[in-house]
């Protein structure tokens, strides 16, 4: 049963908790409570990088619980887009706060110098991050995790780079090993709190109640995750298999989207990384399927002298850090991943704004006056390297605006036709068509992974749907991922949590659900998520298209405008938005 | 390490477990398994001061939890750290070689073996 939410106040210093079985009994966890409690302490009229700003996690009746539930919701008011910031991270961090029975995590306030939180138990203690201050994300992680556990001893450590204490609206926080808050600048949020990091441990765990009925619904689930195929292609290749199907499909984001097919794409296959650079699979705590790819770069540093270092990469990265950019060199491509993880970037905004500042470069948007005098080209990945220290180093004015993101850029400097990005966030990877651009206009998160429109889009090319039935899919299955969100499963096990399943394991756990209340619950959860953004004012019926899109063409052929605006008006219907005024 | 917390202590962690993945800090880590080795003479077993903890005919340590003071000698003693300690209860987690673990292990780096 969960029931506490342990807030912390960084501007006391304090730290209490509170019981609220209730809202675990209506919201279930996750991303449906985690809204209500975003509602209740980032209201959209905060300022999302000022003191009265919140930082929301949650975890749900699942983590620990079941396979596969390894995700914690984060919710805040996002300093990229001014509306609602919403990302999912795993590594440890829903086994530690369960641990330590924390069900809901909020951080309000500000501390009045660099400090890092140790939370054990219900038990928290602050302490002067000065000598961390600058530290990179991945350095931070290997000096705290020691000073806090000299025995290594398990955990989570949640903390932000240097992007994040530069407040940086594209500084993502990174979670244990290669995980991360990465969308929407939660690490800015943390670095405006003085925030560098958050330790969570505990010596408990939740009690299994009815073990016999648990155990009959564990192993259904752990034996679909590990001995079905609903699983195994995130461990064998990971989501980097995705790379080749979707090159043959036309449906890979090449040069800032300019066409969906990448000439180099062999060379960045999930193929050619597993065989060439893959050393080392990762899981989240409690998954058995292990999805965290990890390659060695081995690289000179001086004659007869090599430094070797592990860098997690995953089709995501590859898409935004290499056919984005029209590199095909996985070495070129695993080097500014490891300037990005340092650094604490959200690798997708990273990418679309450096593919904007190229295209914005040859076109003559911007010269060698505002990037004084590096060039920025496609295909040269020393001079996104060199771009990328610029950044880092605050080097310049273009420079320090590129790690505000593509939209911010576009509208200081022009080029807004080609500025890849829906609702102020830079564009997922998906080049399928109008399903996928639905998704990223619409969605409450603006993400690929808000409903399964790049999905229905590769299904077109097998069969034909009405435009009724193709957006009826998208909104049904937002709406049933506010359900899994709210446990908290991984989407990659979307497959398995489907509602039969989900009602076993509700059931198992001794809780009261029926499908048509699990419905109900998802169907509002997202009007609350939309409710919040309108209040923000950014309705997402207003959002724009990318010019460029409707120039080139995607997997399924050119997008049409008139189509859009009717998929888009579906959209709004059915999820059931207010009347616009 | 969750299904032995799960089999024998009816909870979802791996803090009731009686053998660890020791993880090293970083992505750039690497993973250790600390397992009970079944030792023919067992330096926990040895270290307890009260005979609480005796090795038991088939291989492994047994915890005669009445008499057991609590006082983490053997836990100290296993060099490896395959013994775990239960803060709550403040006893070691003696593995009792029953293979749940290797029924969850996904990748088959865990088995259980019969000895020779």
């Amino acid at each position: 049963m969960q029931e506490t939410i342990l807030h912390i106040d960084l501007t006391t210093g304090t730290a209490r908790r509170e019981r609220r079985p209730e809202l675990f009994d209506r919201f279930l966890g996750g991303t449906t409570l985690g809204t209500e409690l975003l509602w209740q302490y980032a209201p959209p009229e905060v300022d999302p990088l000022g003191e009265q700003s919140a930082l929301i996690f949650v975890t749900g009746p699942f983590s620990s619980v079941f396979p596969v539930a390894t995700k914690t919701v984060a919710l805040f008011k996002s300093p990229l887009n001014g509306e609602l910031g919403e990302t999912h991270a795993g590594g440890r961090l829903a086994m530690a706060l369960r641990d330590a029975a924390i069900d809901a995590l909020v951080i309000t306030g500000k501390s009045p110098s660099p400090t890092f939180l140790s939370i054990e138990n219900h038990e928290v203690t602050f302490s002067s991050a000065r000598t961390v201050w600058g530290q990179s994300a991945l350095a931070s992680e290997r000096i705290l995790r020691e000073y806090a556990a000299p025995d290594g001893r398990k955990g989570s450590v949640v903390r932000i780079g240097p992007a994040g204490e530069r407040l940086a609206p594209l500084a993502c926080a990174t979670v244990d090993g290669g995980r991360h808050f990465g969308r929407l600048g939660l690490g800015a949020v943390m670095g405006s709190k003085n925030l560098k990091a958050f330790l969570v441990s505990g010596t408990g765990g939740p009690p299994i109640i009815h073990r016999g009925e648990h155990r009959q619904v564990y192993d259904a689930i752990y034996d679909r995750v590990v001995a079905s195929n609903d699983m195994k292609k995130y461990h064998d290749l990971g989501t980097a298999g995705n790379i080749l199907p979707l090159n043959a499909i036309g449906g890979l984001p090449t040069r800032n989207f300019s066409q969906g097919f990448f000439e180099g794409a062999q060379a960045l296959s999930g193929e050619a990384f597993a065989e060439h650079y893959l050393v080392q699979h990762m899981a989240c705590a409690h998954c058995p399927c292990g999805c965290i790819h990890m390659a060695a770069l081995r690289e000179p540093f001086a004659p007869f002298h090599y430094r070797t270092t592990k860098i997690p990469y995953d089709y995501e990265l590859i898409y935004a850090l290499g056919t984005l950019l029209s590199l095909s060199s996985p070495p070129e491509v695993l080097s500014l991943v490891d300037v990005v993880e340092k650094e604490g970037w959200d690798a997708m905004g990273m990418g679309t704004a450096l593919a904007w500042a190229s295209e914005a470069f040859v076109s003559g948007v911007v010269g060698l006056r505002e990037t004084e005098g590096l060039p920025l080209r496609f295909g040269d990945g020393g001079g996104y390297l060199q771009a990328m220290h610029r950044i880092r180093k605050g080097e310049g004015e273009f420079f320090r605006d590129l790690e505000r993101g593509v939209a911010f850029c576009a509208a200081k400097y022009g080029g807004e036709a080609f500025a890849i990005h829906f609702g102020g966030v830079g564009a997922p990877g998906y080049l399928t068509g109008e399903n996928a651009l639905l998704t990223y206009l619409m969605g409450v998160r603006h993400s690929h992974l808000d409903d399964p429109g790049y999905g229905t889009d590769q299904k077109l090319l097998g069969k034909s749907l009405s435009l009724e039935e193709q957006v009826g899919a998208a909104v049904k299955d937002a709406q049933w991922r506010m359900v899994t969100n709210s446990l908290v499963t991984c989407l990659f096990a979307r497959g398995i949590y489907d509602e039969e399943m989900v009602l076993a394991g509700l059931g198992a756990l001794g809780l009261s659900w029926d499908g048509e209340k699990l419905k109900r619950m998802g169907e509002e959860a997202l009007r609350r998520k939309y409710a919040y953004k309108i209040a923000c004012g950014a309705d997402p019926r207003r959002g724009k298209i990318p010019e460029k899109i409707f120039s080139g063409t995607t997997a399924t052929g050119p997008v049409d405008r008139g189509r859009m605006e009717l998929r888009r008006e579906l959209y709004a219907r059915m999820v059931g938005l207010p009347e616009e005024v | 390490m969750y299904a032995c917390s799960r089999t024998f202590a009816g909870m979802a962690t791996t803090n009731r477990a009686a053998l660890r993945v020791r993880a090293y800090t970083g992505v750039e880590g690497a993973f250790s398994l600390r397992t009970c080795l079944r030792c023919p003479e067992p330096d926990c077993a040895a270290a307890c001061p009260s005979g609480a903890l005796k090795k038991v005919e088939g291989g492994g340590v047994r915890l005669d939890k009445e008499r057991c003071l609590s006082c983490g000698a053997c836990v100290q003693a296993c060099v490896i750290r395959a013994l775990q300690w239960n803060a709550d209860d403040r006893r070691p987690i003696p593995c009792v070689h029953c293979g749940t673990c290797a029924r969850y292990c996904p990748n088959g780096v865990l088995a259980l073996e019969e000895e020779a």
